[in-house]
């Protein structure tokens, strides 16, 4: 299709998209990692994007949940074991903790000690005597599910004393039932004692004061002092005065940053100017409109095109400075230094799993576009340059 | 909390204890920063203070957060791309591009530098927020970094004889798999991470928040990852109060820098000397340039084809109608809100500020009513705006594959003997 030297160039920028490709989904799958996790959910089971209201039929626990209790046991175990540690340092307020404590025995489960807040589990004894008893009865049990669980929600209700006499597992059974598509038992877990976790106060303690941090930085920024501003500019003129390079009118950062400004005003009118070539004019006025906004933006093409030439002569002027740099480290950090960037993050508010999905599909969508152009406009240099030479070649020959 | 020096009197300047402070807000404040002595000793152009300040330019300037790959990098090296960096940035003095590589002297031009840089722009802080803790789920609403190759090209292309085209054909699908796998893999993080949301709302104790985020719901089931959590986040409270106290305090640092700029000797313009050969080079110095152009250039051609139809219809139309004066009155009016609009068009680029997307990373939270405050953003703008841009990359992609396909007709016509396999239809 291509001679071989122009592909060449073609390759290897897919190779680079493939990368970059590879290395979003690395990033992906770690994250996917953390959040199965974190949710209880076995590696193979995937959580379809729609999960379905209809609950599932109660069923037995497969000999795969088993094995998932069983190695939840074993990092209950150890997280009873670190916490234990960790309890000399923490301090606690009693209420939320004894409150949950409660709640959490009512109904019969032992898996929510891990996600309760470190340095409340370990002052407390009783916590060890179900996560024994969770271990004792797994080990037998392993062809009579409905019993172990049985067991289990008898063996907790004893540890923790008399509670409100809920049937632990006939509860558990039915809460089974109705819980969304393919989870396992344990998998409740976050789902109904999530709202109880607390975050440690000192986390807590940090973290208030780190944002209360940034926000200073982002005012203090605003407000620049006067004084320090005008010695900044001073000290820059001092340098500029003492110094012996050229006087550069345009940096390679400020060529590339003004190119980009002005890609992005070409795409910008580009919409525009779709916008109003697909809406219908109602009456005179808007069609008057119409028309003046497309001359108007038809006058915005033709002086960035001038601002365009008058960069390329400017750049084609200046003594070549002798860094050749494909690209000028440090350009952009994010995004072009801005005026005043909000240093800490905002919030990006939503309000269903579906309108985060679409908005994330979007902005893949969006990316792959953006891959997918680089590309063609690649093909399309290569194939005006291989225009250009076979010319060249013929009108030498 | 902090005392805000407004307006610092010149004596301040001289006090003894100000600039000594100054120096230590700052190197408090940069990752990894010198030591004071250090900057004391760079004043003075003494050599020792040399690899440090090398050190901490290429910190500074390279593009991507510290990793153990660039700090291990050679001091030549480092050296070289702070050169480089600094050049293209456009570094008015002559003096850093001659210095030795080896660390050997410089000091006090590196000192220099180092200002240079601080003067125009918030270093400590740019640098700050690049390492910073994300405690919330992040997404950037922004385009800048969702598939940004991952640094230069690697160089393992080269010369290997002709490429078969079918190796090109191939390397496509394969990037359209895994633009797929990227799509299902996503879309299952999002469900993942809404439950979580959703299973631990209430528990936050900053109300705005509600619930946890995926790291701190880890450091609650991780304790001993939540206490190096812990650590990292007091570590960057005490570098968030070194930059405090270092913005109120920088004013005698500057004073202070003009008197180190006053003892080096000016510099003389010397067009002969030509500074060391780097190592590579340019790839489309004005490529870049010539596609905006062209860009631009065929959107002119079908503005002017657009806007001479509407015109022509319009006179026809309008020809017909009076000319009184609340007829001339409405035009004006029409042409002033016009203008209005176009000049807000043109902030979009012009000053990357108006309606334009805000960039950075942005904290999810999952709210039942989606009410948002006032600097929070909602789903459903973003939504709406990526969809728009959606709908513009993919007319400017049909237009690019369209051209394409223009030039290999002629590309065909021109060269004899050549095989064109059409590419599979998309």
């Amino acid at each position: 299709m291509l001679p071989a030297d122009c592909s060449r160039r073609l390759v290897t920028e897919l190779q680079g998209a493939l990368d970059a490709c590879a290395q979003r989904q690395l990033q992906l799958e770690q994250s996917l990692r953390v959040c199965r996790r974190l949710l209880h959910l076995p590696r193979a089971l995937r959580v379809p994007p729609r999960a379905p209201r209809a609950g599932r039929p109660a069923c037995t626990p497969s000999p795969q949940d088993l094995k998932e209790l069983e190695f939840l046991t074993q990092a209950l175990e150890k997280a009873v074991r670190v916490r234990r540690g960790i309890t000399k340092a923490g301090e606690r307020d009693k209420a939320p903790s004894l409150k949950s404590r409660s709640i959490v025995t009512s109904s019969g489960t032992t898996a929510s000690a891990p996600p309760q807040s470190p340095g409340q589990a370990g002052g407390h004894a009783s916590d060890t005597r179900p996560t024994k008893g969770l271990r004792q009865t797994t080990v037998p049990a392993k062809g009579h599910p409905e019993r172990r669980l049985l067991s289990v929600g008898d063996r907790t209700r004893v540890g923790m004393g008399a509670r409100a006499p809920r049937p632990g597992a006939g509860l558990r059974d039915q809460q089974m039932a109705p819980s969304a598509a393919p989870q396992a038992p344990e998998a409740f877990t976050l789902k109904e004692k999530g709202h109880l976790l607390r975050l440690p106060a000192a986390f807590r303690k940090a973290a208030s004061q780190n944002s209360s941090l940034w926000a200073q930085l982002s005012s203090t920024q605003t407000s620049d002092s006067m004084d320090a501003a005008a010695a900044k500019t001073q000290f820059l003129q001092n340098m500029q005065r003492a110094s012996g390079g050229p006087q550069p009118r345009l940096s390679a950062v400020e060529v590339e940053a003004e190119a980009g400004r002005l890609r992005k005003a070409c795409s910008l009118l580009r919409l525009r100017m779709r916008e109003e070539l697909s809406a219908a004019p109602m009456d005179w006025m808007q069609e008057y409109r119409c028309l003046l906004t497309l001359e108007g933006l038809q006058a915005m093409v033709g002086q960035c095109l001038h601002r365009l030439q008058e960069l390329r002569a400017a750049v084609a002027e200046q003594p070549p400075r002798p860094c050749p740099v494909g690209r000028p480290p440090g350009a952009s950090p994010f995004c072009g230094g801005r005026a005043e960037p909000a240093w800490s993050p905002q919030l990006l508010v939503y309000s269903s799993t579906q309108e985060l999905q679409t908005l994330a599909a979007l902005k893949l969508r969006v990316a792959v576009l953006d891959q997918q152009i680089h590309l063609e406009k690649v093909l399309l240099e290569e194939e005006v340059g291989v225009q250009q030479r076979s010319a060249a070649l013929r009108t030498r020959g | 909390m902090g005392r805000r020096r407004q307006r610092v009197d010149p004596a301040a300047g001289a006090r003894a204890g100000a600039l000594p402070e100054a120096i230590a807000a700052l190197s408090r404040s940069l990752p990894s920063g010198p030591s004071p002595e250090i900057f004391r000793r760079a004043k003075f152009d003494r050599p020792e203070a040399t690899s440090a300040l090398w050190q901490l330019l290429f910190r500074v300037l390279s593009p991507l957060p510290a990793g153990n790959a660039l700090a291990s990098l050679a001091l030549e090296v480092q050296a070289r791309l702070v050169k480089s960096a600094l050049c293209s940035q456009g570094y008015p003095r002559l003096a850093l591009a001659q210095l030795p590589e080896d660390g050997s002297q410089g000091s006090r031009e590196l000192l220099l530098a180092l200002s240079w840089l601080l003067a125009r722009g918030p270093v400590p802080e740019q640098m700050l927020a690049q390492a910073r803790v994300p405690l919330g789920d992040e997404m950037t609403v922004c385009q800048c970094e969702a598939l940004a190759s991952p640094g230069p090209p690697a160089p393992h292309m080269e010369a290997e004889g002709p490429v078969d085209v079918r190796h090109v054909q191939w390397l496509m699908g394969k990037l359209r798999f895994r633009w797929r796998q990227l799509v299902s893999s996503q879309q299952e993080q999002c469900a993942l991470l809404s439950k979580i949301h959703l299973y631990t709302r209430g528990c936050h104790s900053d109300q705005s928040l509600s619930h946890l985020s995926v790291t701190e719901a880890e450091m609650l089931r991780d304790p001993e990852g939540g206490q190096q959590l812990l650590r990292t986040l007091e570590r960057e409270n005490q570098r968030l109060e070194a930059v405090l106290a270092w913005r109120r305090s920088e004013l005698v640092f500057w004073r202070w820098m003009d008197t180190v700029l006053g003892t080096c000797a000016p510099e003389v313009p010397a067009a002969a000397s030509q500074p060391t050969f780097l190592p590579w080079v340019p790839e489309h110095g004005g490529g870049e340039l010539d596609l905006v152009v062209r860009e631009l250039q065929a959107l002119e051609e079908e503005l002017r084809a657009a806007a001479e139809r509407r015109r022509a219809a319009w006179e026809a139309k309008a020809g017909g109608c009076g000319r009184g004066p609340e007829w001339s009155a409405a035009r004006r009016a029409s042409r002033e809100a016009v203008e209005k609009e176009l000049g807000a068009l043109q902030q979009c680029w012009e000053q990357d500020g108006g309606p334009a997307q805000p960039h950075g990373p942005h904290r999810l939270v999952r709210r039942e009513d989606g009410a948002a405050g006032d600097r929070d953003l909602r789903a459903a703008v973003v939504i709406r705006t990526l969809r728009s841009q959606e709908a513009c990359l993919e007319a400017v992609l049909r237009r690019l594959q369209g051209q394409c396909r223009q030039e290999l007709a002629r590309l065909v016509g021109a060269l004899p003997g050549l095989i064109w396999i059409p590419p599979p239809g998309r």
